[in-house]
């Protein structure tokens, strides 16, 4: 079941998303399942890029998590001269939040984790 | 030093910092044509082609937000950090309970201070003797400049004359900030820039050594190892 089947779980990541949106040095997110994609960059002409790097990130970290058995991945960081990268999946969802490269995104993180933990004890309510 | 001396005392360098720091699992040093310049003794042999190639593909994707200086994995059993050192990339994996900021250490000072320490105190085979040149950066945009820098054709004449006639095709380019890169090179081809003591940078590698334009850099010609003089 995807998260757009399930609203409370949907609203929870929205509203950290939204949270996290408003913080300076955010430059937007990407998140994406199987059928769709929801993008909110300050710069639409880079959606393209952006979206390519989002899905080689994560790409390349599952490879590098089964070379280097790392397990279950819980994030990939990937900073540039610039611009700087944090994708995790949560579900099904694979999300991508760009940043100035300032930005600590150990408390994004732990923001997302709250959401997840809620995703989880709502999955086990259910 | 030759090659193989430059790359065993890197060798030995990751192997003690895996003996310090047991929780260190894997560590190499790797171009980014792929070509693995060292890696510590470890216990079992893992091909990391398939990551080094995967790797090289975000490196090409991560041009949007200016090249690709660290990646870093974090899963339920461990870590894994891809770090940029000068034009190589440095790639550690580590356990779980390994202490993170032992592991930055590693990665932002110790490797690079060796690297430097074994360039600097004897120079490598393809490490140029010949004087340098000071030259203005300018730009060098389009869709096939590639990755080649372009200098007047009078310089690389007189380096190549003054070299015992070698031909000229690499050069080292030196900021005011001490960072420096290797990078193909030809001549001018565009007349308005001719004669003007210019070096057109690309795109790229302006962003690597974080150029600006009008900066004052130090250009060295790179002799082609087997035909120094």
């Amino acid at each position: 079941m995807s998260i757009k089947d399930k609203p409370e779980e949907s609203a929870n990541l929205y509203f950290a998303l939204e949270n996290i949106r408003s913080k300076e040095g955010i430059i937007g997110y990407i998140l994406r399942n199987s059928k769709s994609a929801s993008v909110d960059l300050n710069d639409p002409d880079k959606i393209i890029d952006y979206a390519m790097l989002s899905t080689e990130s994560l790409e390349t970290g599952e490879i590098a998590s089964e070379i280097f058995e790392l397990g279950v991945i819980s994030s990939v960081v990937v900073e540039g001269n610039d611009v700087k990268v944090l994708s995790l999946v949560i579900g099904d969802q694979r999300l991508s939040i760009f940043m100035a490269k300032e930005v600590d995104h150990n408390r994004m993180l732990k923001e997302l984790d709250l959401t997840k933990h809620s995703q989880k004890r709502n999955e086990r309510l259910n | 030093m030759s090659e193989d001396i430059y790359a065993n005392a890197l060798k030995t360098a990751l192997t003690e910092v895996r003996n310090i720091c047991p929780d260190i699992t894997r560590s190499f040093i790797f171009t980014e044509d792929g070509t693995i310049i060292a890696e510590a003794a470890q216990d079992a042999e893992v091909s990391t082609e398939r990551a080094i190639h995967s790797f090289q593909s975000l490196i090409e994707k991560a041009d949007t937000i200016g090249g690709l200086n660290t990646f870093l994995v974090n899963g339920s059993k461990g870590v894994a950090q891809i770090s940029r050192v000068n034009n190589m990339y440095l790639a550690l994996s580590a356990s779980k309970k390994a202490d993170m900021t032992f592991i930055q250490s590693v990665a932002r000072i110790i490797v690079p201070t060796v690297m430097k320490l074994l360039e600097n105190i004897v120079s490598t085979p393809l490490k140029s003797t010949s004087p340098s040149q000071n030259l203005t950066a300018e730009n060098l945009t389009g869709l096939f400049t590639g990755e080649t820098a372009q200098i007047d054709n009078e310089i690389l004449k007189e380096w190549s004359k003054n070299l015992g006639n070698v031909r000229i095709d690499e050069i080292e380019v030196e900021t005011s900030n001490g960072k420096n890169a290797r990078c193909k090179v030809k001549a001018i081809s565009e007349r308005e820039f001719v004669g003007k003591g210019l070096i057109r940078i690309p795109e790229k590698l302006s962003r690597t050594l974080e150029l600006e334009k009008g900066e004052q850099l130090k250009v060295k010609p790179i002799i082609p190892e087997g035909k120094k003089v």
